[in-house]
């Protein structure tokens, strides 16, 4: 069968076998969990909760503080003890509200939604607190809100990230609960044609969506190519639509979620269960159990780690994939709705980290699904040349890290784009 | 909570990352030399081998001695000098006096990829540069080409180890190239293309034998460590310009292609990455215009060969080849964002 792809980008080792086959297993949450209330792109949610208030799973504990910003709950039943500043996966600060845990596992639900309509569909996004699960933990409420009308709903089942099988697994478990959420977002965009594309690699999982989907969404296998995934490439890919520089995809009537998410609508929806626990992957050839793990947000990854164990000495910590995850200084952040992976990797599996002089090979530049030049930016950029390196176009770069991954001088690529994103901002350049 | 006991790696993303890396690169490009070499070596003669050897030990030993008087950590390990060495050395007729690989390999290293910054700085093939010096510098012990050991009348152990001790075993002989110039206007080149094919004609050390310049070839492909386009569009090129110069120009394609540096060039000079365009297009106007180049000299100029001064002539272009055909963003139109957004 004939899969759709993108243009150019990378085949990384996939790794999937590690934890595909292993069906989610719960993982108990300990005495505490910390419940970031940054757990989102946009303003951090405003604590409703003070110590000594009794909560139950599912209860409000924090409050969305701003348009963009999304409503954090508790996972655990108990008591909370404190709200106090703890430190986020990506290494800064922000506040936690600490919940002892009475082992109870009490439920405290919204009323499930009779007649989902567009606008109570999009405004039991934002009471249950859904964000984009695929990592970049966009309040959901604030995309389904976009202003142009929308032909083509894009859901984005490739999992195209390394390692990575939690969205495989619920395909393959949940279809049907995915197929219905998809029609909710369906429902609320008001999307004449709703499309999901699975990667080559899942072939039974997009048999499963197939099956769960009849006739109405349309199921389409995508090459297994990494940035699969990647929002403009996944437009291009499934509709041959190019997403003009600079703009968002709403802008040529398309918009692409990730199936987690509309799984997570379709449980808000239909049981009224806020966003408060999702699958998490535990894998990495350091893990001695690696699988997928049904996990409430605010456990630590420490457990997580202990719970899959550990086999051997690992010298990184990635929340998320290996291409685009945040690597972290400890194990001590707390899961968030966004947190796809714990990845522990080993010496052998994590790209060199002492960058070469560049032998200009173009690599780089013959991967990258922008088509960008990434040594031109590298080399500008570590000169101070802002408006020469602007040329290049760095603020296009969807930091995939195709670049990064093919450079045989093991240059930090993607970290030059990003210094010259920043730095052409700050110059006013643009 | 227990504490973590060892630190872990903070980076950006991404973690993970292909095995390739410079050396790894450069030892590829090394395995693939050895193949040319091998068949110099068979061919004239065990001072071929003494010859590169001294280009590669002049070529490490200026890298190492440039970083040790600027005091700059030692750069060899990256292997890159012996791969220019080594071309160097290919590129050198067999019987050249043992200061020609000397001095090409400081001149070299030394004023072409030093002194601009060494790996990736330079801004030109430093093999190409030191045979253009080299031709310029010693032109009669440069365009001394021999005919290979006949090995039909048995092993001679002098002729195998001529150049070392008795200059008179050899037996000079002309180039295919002279002979395709003079026939030029003729319409048909007096040349023998099995001859040519296996190497059994006067070159220099690397470049004659097309049976191992195409198992380097395909060497290099399958580790995808040279672009195809540039082979391709570089022989591609050659072929078509031979056509449209020479007279009867197919009995020409044949022999402009399996003569002098052409295969040796394509393979490995235009391919070296710092000195070859950055994009796609580029890249083919680059090979294409490297062809066209060769056969100008050939046809139309003074010298018989042109593969090394197109190969020079090309890299100086390619700072003006990439500023010219820049790779355009995906989505990315050329007055970006003026006129309002419209849905389509």
């Amino acid at each position: 069968m004939k899969t759709k792809t993108f243009r150019y980008g990378i085949h990384p080792e996939e790794r999937k076998e590690l934890s595909k086959d292993k069906p989610v297993v719960p993982i108990e949450a300990g005495e505490f969990v910390r419940i970031p209330l940054s757990q989102h792109i946009g303003a951090p949610a405003e604590a409703v909760v003070k110590a000594g208030d009794k909560v139950k799973a599912g209860s409000l504990v924090g409050k969305a503080g701003a348009i963009v910003s999304a409503n954090v709950f508790s996972s655990v039943s108990g008591e909370v003890a404190a709200i106090e500043s703890g430190e986020t996966v990506s290494g800064g600060k922000c506040l936690h509200v600490v919940i002892k845990n009475d082992f109870e596992y009490s439920e405290e639900r919204l009323e499930p939604l009779g007649s989902p309509t567009r606008e109570n569909i999009i405004g039991r996004a934002r009471e249950a607190g859904i964000v984009g699960m695929g990592g970049a933990a966009f309040p959901f409420d604030v995309k389904l809100s976009v202003k142009n009308p929308i032909q083509t709903l894009l859901i984005n089942g490739s999992e195209c990230e390394p390692y990575i099988t939690a969205d495989y697994r619920l395909m393959m478990d949940n279809a049907e609960g995915i197929v219905r959420g998809v029609e909710l977002v369906a429902k609320a965009l008001n999307a004449a044609d709703t499309v999901i594309g699975v990667e080559s690699n899942k072939r039974d999982a997009y048999e499963a969506l197939k099956k769960a989907a009849g006739g109405g969404i349309r199921v389409e296998l995508l090459k297994t190519k990494y940035p699969q995934g990647g929002e403009k490439q996944l437009i291009y890919a499934l509709t041959r639509k190019k997403v003009p520089a600079g703009k968002l995809p709403g802008d040529i009537g398309c918009i692409v979620t990730n199936c987690q998410t509309a799984y997570a609508l379709h449980e808000a929806v239909d049981f009224g269960k806020p966003l408060y626990e999702r699958v998490v992957t535990v894998s990495g050839l350091a893990v001695a159990r690696p699988g997928n793990y049904f996990v409430k947000t605010g456990m630590t990854f420490e457990e997580l780690a202990d719970a899959a164990g550990i086999r051997s000495q690992y010298v990184k910590a990635v929340q998320g994939g290996p291409m685009m995850g945040i690597s972290m200084h400890s194990l001590k952040p707390s899961v968030t709705k966004s947190s796809g992976a714990l990845l522990l990797l080993t010496e052998e599996e994590i790209r060199g980290i002492e960058p070469t002089p560049c032998i200009n090979c173009a690599r780089c530049a013959s991967v990258c699904p922008m088509s960008l030049m990434p040594m031109k930016t590298d080399a500008l950029i570590l000169k101070d040349k802002v408006v020469e390196a602007k040329a290049y176009h760095p603020e296009l770069c969807i930091e995939c890290g195709c670049c990064a991954f093919v450079c045989p001088a093991k240059r930090p690529l993607v970290q030059s784009q990003r210094l010259a994103k920043k730095l052409i901002k700050n110059s006013g350049a643009r | 909570m227990p504490e973590v006991k060892e630190k872990l790696i903070v980076t950006s993303s991404p973690h993970v990352g292909s095995a390739l890396t410079t050396k790894k690169i450069m030892l590829h490009v090394i395995i693939a030399l050895c193949f040319p070499l091998i068949a110099g070596v068979v061919l004239y003669g065990f001072y071929a081998l003494f010859v590169v050897l001294l280009a590669v030990a002049s070529s490490v030993g200026s890298e190492w001695f440039y970083n040790l008087i600027r005091k700059k950590p030692d750069t060899t390990g990256d292997l890159s000098a012996i791969v220019t060495g080594m071309i160097l050395g290919l590129n050198l007729p067999p019987t050249v006096p043992f200061y020609v690989p000397l001095i090409g390999g400081i001149v070299a290293i030394m004023l072409v990829k030093m002194l601009f910054g060494g790996l990736g700085k330079n801004f030109a093939n430093p093999a190409a540069t030191a045979r253009v010096f080299l031709l310029l510098a010693w032109g009669t012990q440069m365009m001394t080409f021999i005919a290979p050991i006949d090995y039909s009348s048995g092993v001679a152990a002098a002729r195998l180890f001529a150049g070392f001790v008795d200059e008179t075993a050899y037996v000079t002989s002309a180039t295919p190239l002279a002979v395709i110039k003079g026939a030029a206007a003729t319409g048909s080149a007096d040349v023998n293309l099995l001859d040519m094919f296996l190497g059994n004609i006067g070159g220099t050390i690397g470049e004659t034998c097309k049976i191992a310049l195409i198992a380097s070839l395909i060497y290099l492909l399958i580790f995808k460590i040279i672009d195809w386009k540039i082979p391709v569009g570089y022989f591609l090129s050659v072929a078509f310009f031979s056509l449209v110069f020479y007279k009867d120009g197919w009995n020409f394609i044949l022999p402009n292609l399996m003569s002098g540096g052409v295969m040796f060039a394509g393979i490995f000079m235009l391919t070296d990455y710092t000195t070859s365009p950055d994009t796609r297009l580029g890249t083919w106007i680059f090979a294409v215009g490297a062809g066209l180049m060769t056969l100008l000299i050939r046809r139309y100029g003074g010298m018989n060969e042109g593969a090394s001064f197109a190969v020079l002539l090309m890299n100086l272009l390619v700072p003006l080849i990439d500023k010219g055909f820049k790779s355009r963003p995906f989505g990315y139109k050329k007055p970006p964002k003026k006129p309002k957004g419209e849905a389509v």
